[in-house]
């Protein structure tokens, strides 16, 4: 590839080489163990997992201290810290964490690869969906909840069928910033011995193939818009019609890209 | 486990105090890798965020642009340039200059936009030129939306840089790649907790600047 | 590569001042001062042992009072080949029959054949080579002592019995190289269930390997890691590994402007690096977290330079 000296080919038609391999590799590179569907679908999988994991969590507490009020410190700290937080410092301090965890837990097989990547990916999926979280259920119109509360509900009644759902714009959004950030800071993972799309880019660099690096960044980059149209047409779904408009205007946490 | 029977201590002290030159030549090299994007970015962003703001059919496509750029992954944007630029502060800073656009513009553009319009009414009875209005009054009531924006930069630029480590810049992202590739705790906690300390320093150092810049909003708190 | 290769200049002050000018202890250039020349560039690629031996020709030359000037960490040899070519860097220490096969010649295990055909093909260049270490640094392939010990294996090709269940791990970069999984598979017929890519001879694949993750590792063979970890070096015994010695190559440029009093200083460098003390530096290294630059002012000490 490239035999010629620097000055014999025009930049144009290095680049249409460049394209013309780019594009054998995504013909060629599809299937088997190390082929970019099996990669995608190791990425989707620590991703998802991760993220499933920081709703669970951070949904019911942001839910939670939304409702009551409290902890309006706890959520601008978090925000503040888990944005400071470098994700790249966080996949390498697991590290030893997870490794030590493999050997100490009998079930736990491996401390390498997905252990590490999904801490990382977790600690960085937490704080959008508890600060959206929590923002949109103490964000709701106080007469509505008086209301509510006046028709003699409990107050568990009311966090569920009336704070949550009017908050649900907020909270969505909160998911879909976790979600693209996770699916964007994924590649660290190959750091780690973990698969998923970084490997392409990571092992790319190890031999210095462009074409290889390109593809794994092209790979990534759509995974990732992909993340964010599917999460936005989500909403059709999730949030009941009236509210859809304000999810936009309520960004409240710009998502940490990595 | 392996780094018990290496590192007799989780975190050694004794290590970090001896190399607190090559720290300090790291923490250095952060920062201007830091500053050299939250320059350039501001730049460009209150360049488009001008031209958005005085053609406004010309705003979407600009932070449709930018905001292209901000859905890459940094890995991958990075990856994308080293084949173009090498493995070069230029690359490092190119991508770390696009991570900035879309939140900068985004906020100068809104900042602009929330002035009150009855000052601005006020001002424009009062003989401002469109030149004067915008630098004396607008930019100034806009301080407070901006540097918010500015902070959400300056601690999201100062993450990335330790990722600039694998294309072989880093900063203190130098000591997390270098902890990975040996068995060293220290290392890596340093390498982590010094760029958020630089964050949370850097974060304080704006909030301060924007309590020097709006002198009539001290009496009211100020926005996250 | 048909891209412009460019090392970061910024990074690499910052990195030659962070890595040669240690604040562990001073070293200060002294000593005869030879005729002013140009500064030589001492790279390295992207592990331990690369780092400690471009420390201990660099700080050596510089106590001898040349400038000198360090870009280490560049990457794998794709990196650094290219730079070493076009003048990036000036001085490399590579492996004799590793760099020779790279380059198009034949190898063999012959340290001297290997090395005389190094020389020769990189004559009429504008690379040229310095004497070889008796040191050498050959890829391993390694198992740990319970596996050895369980399944009877102490050769390489040992494994070929178990053909089809066992999972390699290694530097990314190994199945594109000959010595690698290339030749693991042509020479010894082995068949692995599995690839992992690790890292460069790393913690990676230690604990990869220690906690049953990975049946075999690719390590080097001066790795001290291996003894201190009770793993089995298996026996090369299809002599697909080329002798390794470690060889500084430079600019023949270098050369032509500081002349033989530089070969001879590198030369006497050379040998006295033996395996065992290349395996003593690199187990503080990965193990003892030592720095580079600390382990090669020690060693030079010790050794009278």
């Amino acid at each position: 590839m490239g035999a010629d000296p620097l000055g014999a080919q025009s930049i144009g038609s290095r680049l249409m080489e460049f394209l013309g391999d780019l594009a054998k590799w995504f013909v060629e590179n599809w299937d088997g163990s190390g082929g970019y569907l099996q990669r995608t679908w190791e990425h989707l999988q620590v991703s998802g997992a991760s993220l499933i994991a920081a709703a669970v969590i951070a949904v019911p507490l942001g839910a939670w201290f939304g409702h009551t009020g409290r902890g309006g410190f706890v959520v601008v700290s978090l925000v503040n810290v888990g944005r400071a937080l470098p994700s790249f410092g966080i996949v390498a301090l697991a590290l030893p964490l997870t490794i030590w965890l493999a050997k100490t837990v009998p079930f736990i097989s491996s401390g390498l690869g997905f252990l590490p990547t999904f801490a990382a990916l977790f600690a960085l999926a937490l704080p959008p969906i508890f600060t959206n979280t929590y923002a949109g259920v103490q964000g709701v119109d106080p007469e509505i909840v008086e209301a509510a509360r006046g028709m003699g509900i409990t107050e568990t009644q009311v966090l569920r069928e009336v704070e949550i759902p009017m908050a649900s714009p907020v909270i969505l959004t909160g998911l879909r910033l976790s979600a693209v950030a996770v699916v964007a800071t994924a590649p660290l993972g190959a750091l780690v011995a973990y698969g998923g799309l970084g490997r392409f880019i990571i092992d790319g660099f190890a031999i210095q193939d462009d074409v290889q690096i390109v593809a794994g960044a092209l790979l990534v980059a759509l995974l990732s818009v992909l993340t964010e149209v599917a999460f936005t047409w989500s909403e059709r779904w999730f949030v009941p019609s009236p509210l859809r408009r304000t999810a936009e205007s309520k960004d409240l946490v710009l998502r940490p890209v990595v | 486990m392996i780094l018990a029977q290496t590192n007799d201590a989780f975190f050694r002290w004794d290590c970090v105090f001896s190399h607190l030159d090559d720290i300090w030549a790291k923490v250095l090299e952060h920062l201007v890798l830091t500053g050299i994007a939250l320059g350039f970015g501001l730049a460009i962003s209150l360049v488009l965020a001008i031209i958005g703001l005085r053609f406004p059919k010309a705003y979407p496509p600009i932070t449709w642009v930018t905001g292209i750029f901000y859905t890459i992954p940094s890995l991958a944007l990075f990856a994308f340039l080293v084949p173009i630029t090498g493995f070069s502060v230029l690359s490092a800073e190119i991508g770390l200059v696009s991570y900035t656009l879309l939140i900068l513009i985004r906020n100068i553009v809104a900042g602009i936009d929330g002035v009150d319009p009855a000052v601005r009414e006020a001002a424009i009875g009062m003989g401002y030129g469109r030149r004067r209005l915008f630098l004396e009054i607008e930019l100034p009531l806009a301080m407070p939306v901006i540097i918010a924006g500015l902070r959400i930069a300056a601690v999201t630029t100062v993450g990335l840089v330790t990722i600039t480590a694998l294309i072989g810049q880093g900063g203190v992202g130098f000591f997390i790649l270098s902890g990975l590739n040996r068995f060293f705790n220290t290392e890596i906690i340093l390498g982590t907790g010094l760029s958020v300390i630089i964050a949370v320093v850097l974060d304080s150092a704006l909030v301060i600047l924007q309590w020097a810049l709006t002198p009539w909003a001290r009496s009211r708190s100020a926005v996250v | 590569m048909r891209r412009s290769f460019r090392i970061r200049t910024v990074g690499a002050t910052v990195l030659a001042l962070a890595l040669v000018a240690s604040a562990c202890g001073d070293d200060d250039a002294s000593g005869d001062v030879p005729a002013d020349g140009p500064t030589i560039n001492v790279g390295s690629t992207n592990f331990g042992e690369q780092l400690i031996v471009g420390e201990i020709y660099a700080q050596a030359m510089e106590a001898a009072g040349y400038p000198v000037e360090t870009s280490f960490n560049l990457g794998s040899r794709e990196v650094v080949n290219p730079a070493l070519k076009s003048g990036e860097i000036d001085l490399l220490v590579e492996y004799t029959g590793t760099l020779l096969t790279f380059e198009g010649g034949t190898s063999t295990t012959d340290s001297q054949e290997t090395y005389d055909a190094l020389a020769d093909l990189y004559s009429g260049t504008g690379l040229t080579v310095a004497n070889y270490t008796p040191a050498q640094d050959k890829n391993g392939i390694v198992v740990t002592g319970a596996f050895a010990d369980d399944n009877g294996v102490s050769s390489t090709s040992d494994l070929a019995a178990m053909n089809g269940t066992l999972v390699f791990g290694g530097p990314p970069e190994c199945p594109n190289r000959e010595f690698c999984l290339i030749g693991l598979t042509d020479v010894y017929g082995l068949d692995f269930a599995e690839f992992k890519p690790l890292d460069v001879g790393g913690p990676l694949t230690v604990a990869a390997l220690e906690g049953g993750e990975i049946d075999v590792a690719l390590l080097f063979s001066s790795d001290g890691v291996i003894a201190a970890k009770g793993f089995v070096l298996l026996e090369d015994d299809q002599s697909l590994q080329p002798a390794d010695n470690l060889v500084p190559v430079l600019r023949r440029e270098i050369v032509e402007a500081y002349g033989q009093d530089l070969i001879d200083l590198l030369d006497s460098v050379s040998a006295k690096i033996t395996t065992a003390e290349l395996s003593e530096l690199n187990k503080r290294f990965s193990l003892d977290a030592e720095d580079a630059d600390v382990l090669a002012k020690d060693w030079l000490a010790d050794n009278g330079f």
